[in-house]
Parts: structure tokens; sequence; C-alpha cells
């Protein structure tokens, strides 16, 4: 099957790139702007497998919420010794200031960026789960615009979910939990890897895009200054910088990228911050292991998505089966992100693997083995040749009254034909992402 | 009018300038490099004497180079032209993902114009930019402070030039006038005395073209 789209490729380039669809990277030091490589096959994802994919999300994050709520509140999973105590507490995405604050509604996973891959059976495994400042919806909101632009008569032919509601479903949910007073994208500025989406997300959704020095702690309220020195309260602040950096008065004392005090406005209920801090505590690499348990305990339910196979080498038998079954694995320390931190044991060599075995029995917490998911391949343009390329997808889940699943999401590709890498940071590519509507 | 801060303000004030120096500054290459192909070989010293700009370049060649795309030439068109795209970027939120498409193109056009062995075609190709990028600050961006502001740094920075390029009295006359009337129209706080001065000066035979560049440069109070 050929899309006419497919034959745009050089239009639909040429126009991302005139709207500046970048993303920062820093090498040696130094940060560059660089295009974020598009491929105009897309990944096509039909209703009904949508609708699968969709309620599994939904239960997902419910479950991930509930859990957050409960580590920082009666502890129950914890007492009933469903997920370990040191688990939790040794997590560095644990924050002791969140004890006991509750955020506006109840909700914390304001927006979820869930990783899922496709094995070649056609089976999808939740890989990650990203609960803290995930990101990448801009890139196929702006290139579906692009390709509609190029190509109208590929959708005059396909019937797509249109993806462009996104700005619209994430002002819903900054809205949902607005305390009263305006809506902030606070961002840590111009050179952050993701400041193209800020921009791009402030632009559509109407909210004002500010960085820390722009707003103020005041008499237990946040505001925005502006050029008069007039101050205009802040409702909700959808943040995307990370925890530690938020507020140096309660978190890392040397940011300067952060609002002093803004946590002492969040505790008391006086703006809502999206997503929540402390989300952390979920979204770890160790804690992935216990989300179906999670699913059971609180939903009373079966998990509908599952996990890739992992392995936790803290569970003795679990760093039985590690050692035993060492070159099937892929190795990941739950400390890092962005494909960093991964280790697939058959590309060691004997020396490697001695010093990673010993640190792994030193360390049994740091890190999780994974059985390595044959992907489905999807194919991209390379050379004017189709070429198969690992992928993931970034499915986006905001939560509302109740957990919203866009009917789109990231496909980031590997352009290496040997990697299972997808991150844009190790240069990858996106796909769009086609949710058929008939 | 939308709520802005200080900085953005600021930003929005030096997209003006830079998107105007790099405009005039290549139009003023140009009607210099065309002198230089065959009438008069070291016009760029006159250039760089009058735009008040340090004399680096060895040759005809090397300015001609260097002045247009050196990224490491703090006063090339190119490193001005990226000055207006360091704030453009950071104004998405202002001004909106259309007008920055047009400084966007003008980074390319640029960069191709490198590679170029006529210069000025390349560098029609940036003021075509600017000129549309102009066009849609108007058509586009619905806020008349934010407008506004913009085009006031347009028109310091065109006096500035002017100025130190001594044009000819109407060409003064006439920017006084436009900024006069436009910085009237914006949040922008201002000298007044200094802007008294400069029409002063703009009604008098001879103009004093080093206080006219002295009043513009200053007349912002933020």
């Amino acid at each position: 099957m050929e899309i006419e789209l497919t034959r745009r490729a050089e239009t639909v380039n040429e126009l991302l790139a005139r709207y500046g669809v970048k993303f920062g990277i820093y090498k040696n030091n130094e940060f560059k702007e660089q295009l974020f490589p598009f491929d105009t096959i897309p990944r096509i994802i039909k209703k009904e497998e949508f609708a699968y994919l969709e309620k599994g999300l939904k239960q997902r994050v419910m479950a991930l919420n509930c859990f957050i709520r409960d580590v920082y509140g009666d502890r129950k999973i914890i007492r009933d010794k469903v997920v370990p105590e040191e688990f939790v507490y040794i997590s560095s995405g644990y924050l002791a200031p969140c004890d006991g604050v509750v955020p506006p509604r109840g909700i914390y996973t304001h927006i979820a960026g869930i990783d899922l891959v496709q094995g070649k059976d056609g089976s999808w495994y939740v890989l990650e789960d990203n609960l803290r400042v995930p990101s990448g919806a801009s890139y196929p909101m702006i290139a579906r615009e692009i390709c509609r632009k190029s190509s109208p008569g590929t959708f005059e032919e396909y019937h797509v979910e249109d993806n462009r509601d996104y700005a619209k479903l994430l002002r819903w949910t900054m809205d949902y939990v607005n305390t009263g007073g305006h809506t902030v994208i606070l961002t840590p500025g111009r050179y952050n890897a993701a400041y193209f989406e800020h921009s791009y997300f402030a632009e559509k959704t109407g909210a004002h895009l500010a960085t820390g020095r722009e707003l103020t702690v005041e008499d237990d309220y946040l505001y925005f200054v502006d050029y008069s020195g007039r101050r205009e309260k802040v409702g909700a602040v959808y943040r995307r910088i990370s925890d530690e950096y938020l507020d140096p008065m309660t978190f890392n004392e040397e940011s300067v990228i952060g609002i002093p005090h803004i946590y002492d406005v969040y505790r008391k209920g006086h703006v809502a911050l999206l997503n929540a801090p402390g989300n952390g505590v979920a979204d770890d690499k160790g804690i992935y292991y216990f989300v179906p348990k999670m699913v059971r305990y609180y939903l009373g339910e079966e998990p509908i998505l599952q996990n890739a196979p992992t392995y936790l080498p803290y569970y003795e038998e679990d760093m039985q089966y590690v050692l035993e079954h060492f070159d099937d694995l892929v190795l990941k320390d739950v400390a890092e992100a962005g494909g960093y931190g991964v280790v697939f044991a058959n590309k060691m060599t004997a020396g490697q693997k001695e010093d990673f075995i010993a640190l792994l029995k030193r360390e049994p917490r740091r890190f999780i083995a994974q059985e390595v998911i044959d992907f489905k391949d999807i194919d991209i343009v390379e050379n004017a040749k189709r070429v198969p390329r690992k992928a993931d997808l970034r499915a986006f889940v905001l939560m509302v009254d109740e957990p919203v699943v866009w009917k789109s999401g990231l496909t980031r590709f590997s352009r290496n034909p040997d990697s299972f890498i997808v991150n844009s940071s190790q240069g990858g590519g996106f796909k769009d992402t086609w949710v058929l509507s008939q | 009018m939308g709520i802005i801060s200080v900085e953005n303000m600021d930003r929005l004030f030096w997209l003006g300038r830079y998107s105007e120096r790099v405009y005039t500054s290549a139009r003023l290459f140009a009607d210099s490099f065309d002198r230089m192909i065959d009438m008069d070989m070291d016009n760029y010293a006159v250039f760089c004497s009058r735009l008040d700009i340090p004399n680096i370049y060895g040759s005809k060649e090397d300015f001609c180079e260097r002045y247009i795309t050196d990224e490491e030439d703090p006063n090339s068109i190119y490193s001005n032209l990226m000055r207006a795209y360091d704030n453009a970027i950071v104004l998405r939120n202002e001004i909106g993902s259309e007008p920055i498409t047009y400084i966007q193109l003008s980074v390319y056009d640029m960069k191709k114009s490198r590679v170029m062995r006529a210069p000025l075609v390349g560098l029609q190709k940036v003021e075509d930019d600017i000129l549309a990028f102009w066009g849609i600050v108007d058509d586009m961006i619905e806020d008349e402070n934010m407008r506004n502001i913009i085009k006031v740094g347009k028109r310091v920075e065109r006096l500035d030039l002017y100025g130190r390029l001594q044009m000819n009295r109407e060409s003064i006359v006439r920017e006084v006038h436009r900024l006069t009337g436009r910085i009237a129209r914006t949040n922008l706080r201002y000298d007044e005395k200094n802007l008294k001065e400069l029409k002063k000066l703009a009604e008098e035979e001879q103009i004093d073209y080093d206080r006219v560049v002295a009043l513009a440069d200053t007349l912002r109070k933020d």
C-alpha cells in the first residue's frame, strides 16, 4: 500500500523546517538545535486495536494515580506488602515533602506519556510510564497539520482521527484543576531540549509561557509579574521543569530556574502544579514491575496491558534468573532516562559482563532486567528506499474527571538498523500515528 | 491586551531593531557592493567607518564574504539576523508561529547565500523574508501594543542607522515623525525630553547626526 503522502516527503520536511520543528541537544557542552527527522509513512492503528489500547491505558493511569495518592497518604499498598517499602523510599523519585499533600481534585498524573512497543505477534507491551514531564505530543500534532497541507488527498482517502485537538485537551486538563487565575506553562527557557514544545503548547492553548523569573510568590499566592509591575494571580502551572528544580526552598537549593516558595503555595491548595511533584516515585523503572499488581490492588481488575517481562535482581529468585539468562536480557539503570543506562547483555565483552555482574550484585536495587522484545519493525524511507526499523509509541493520557487518551501519539524510530534505541537525543526520528476512525 | 513580562517587552523591541538592522544593512551593502565591483574596490572601508564598525577585513573579497555570513563576526549581517532569531524564537507565545517562520526562512536563505557567487541574489531573498515578516506582523499580531513595540524597535534602529550614515534631511524627518506617532501608541516607558529634542532637531536646516543617534539610542527608559 502506498500512501500519497509519502510522495510529498520533501514538501513536508521543508515545511517542518520552516516551522522550526526542532529539539535542543548539548554536544561537547554546546547547545545545538536540530530538526527532528520525520518520516512520512505513518504508524497506523486500527479503530478496534486503539479501543483496546485506550481501555488499557486508562486503567493503567488510574492505578498509577491511586498509587501516588496512597504512597503520599495512607500507604496502604505498603502496609499490605504489595509493594515493598524499600522500593518506595529509596526511589529517587520519592519526595518526602510531598507526604500528606493532596493536589487540587486529587489528580497527580495530569499528563502521562506511556511508552509501548508492539511485538512481532502483534501484542502490545508497556515499556515505561512517564509521569513527570513527558514530552513529544507537539511533534505529531504539528506534523499532522503540515501533512494535511502537503497532501490533502491522503486525508480524503483515509479516515484518520484528527489529532489536532491535543491543545484543547491540554487546556481542559489545566483548567480542570485551576484554582483561580491565569494558566502558565513554566519553561526552563530557550536552551531546554523541548523548548519548541513548550512555546508551541503555550501558543496553541492560549496559556502564558513563563520562566521562573517572571513568577513570584507573595502572601501564599503565585503571581505573574507583567512589564508594569502589575501582579496577576496564577491558578495552574504546567511546569516543564523537573521536581528538584521547581522550588529551591523545598527541593534543590541550587536551582536558579525555579520559583522560591511555589511549593508552599501548592501545599496550601492555592495553585495546581501539573504534573504533581513527587510523581517520580511511580515511574521509577523499579516500581514499573509492580504496576500490574497496582491495577489488581486498587481497581480489582486484571491488567489489560502487559509489562515487558521484567525481573528485579533485588529478589533472590529474579537475581538467579538474571544470572542464568544474562545474555538474553537487557539491563536498565533505574535512575537513567532518555535511552541512557540501557545495556544489552549480548553486546558486552566478557570483561564487561564480569564487571557488570559484580555491580549488579553490589547494587541489585539499581537495575531491572527485561527480556528483549523483538519489536515489530516499521518501514521508513531512507535514500528513497523503504527499510524496516525499530519503533515505539508514546501514548498520551490526560486526566480530567476521568482519563482521556489522545487519539494519536508519538511514534519514534531508530535510524540505526541495529539499534533498539529510539530516543531523539540519540539520533532517532519520529512518525505521525494515525488512529483510524472507521 | 494580554499580560506581558518586562523581558518579553524587551525582546519585542529588540526583534524590531535587529530585523531592521538586517534589512537596512543588507540594502546598504548592496549599494556598496555594486560600487566595489568595478568602480571603487576599497569602498568597504568607507562603509565600515560610516556604520561605525571596525574594519577588520583584509580585502574587498574578505569583506564581502565575512560581513554577510560570518558567524564569528559580531557585526556581520548573519550575526544580527541570529540576534533577531534569538528574540523571535522565545516570542512564539506572544506573536505566534506564523511570523516566526519568516525569520526562520531568512536564516535558511542567509545560509544558502554562503555558497553563492552573486551575494546580492541571496541577500535579496533575506530582504524579502524580512519584508514578509513585517507584513505578517501587521496582519496577524492582534495585540496593538505588541505590534507597536516591534515597530518602535524598527523605527529606533532605522533612525540610528540613518543618523550614522548621515542620510538626507527628509529621510531623518520622516523617521522621526514615524517614531513619534508609533511610540505614543505603546506602553513603553520613554524619555519625553529626548523625543521632544529629536523632533526639534528634525526641524533644523542642518541635522546634528551624532545627536540624533545618541537620542534614538537612549529614548527608552526601561
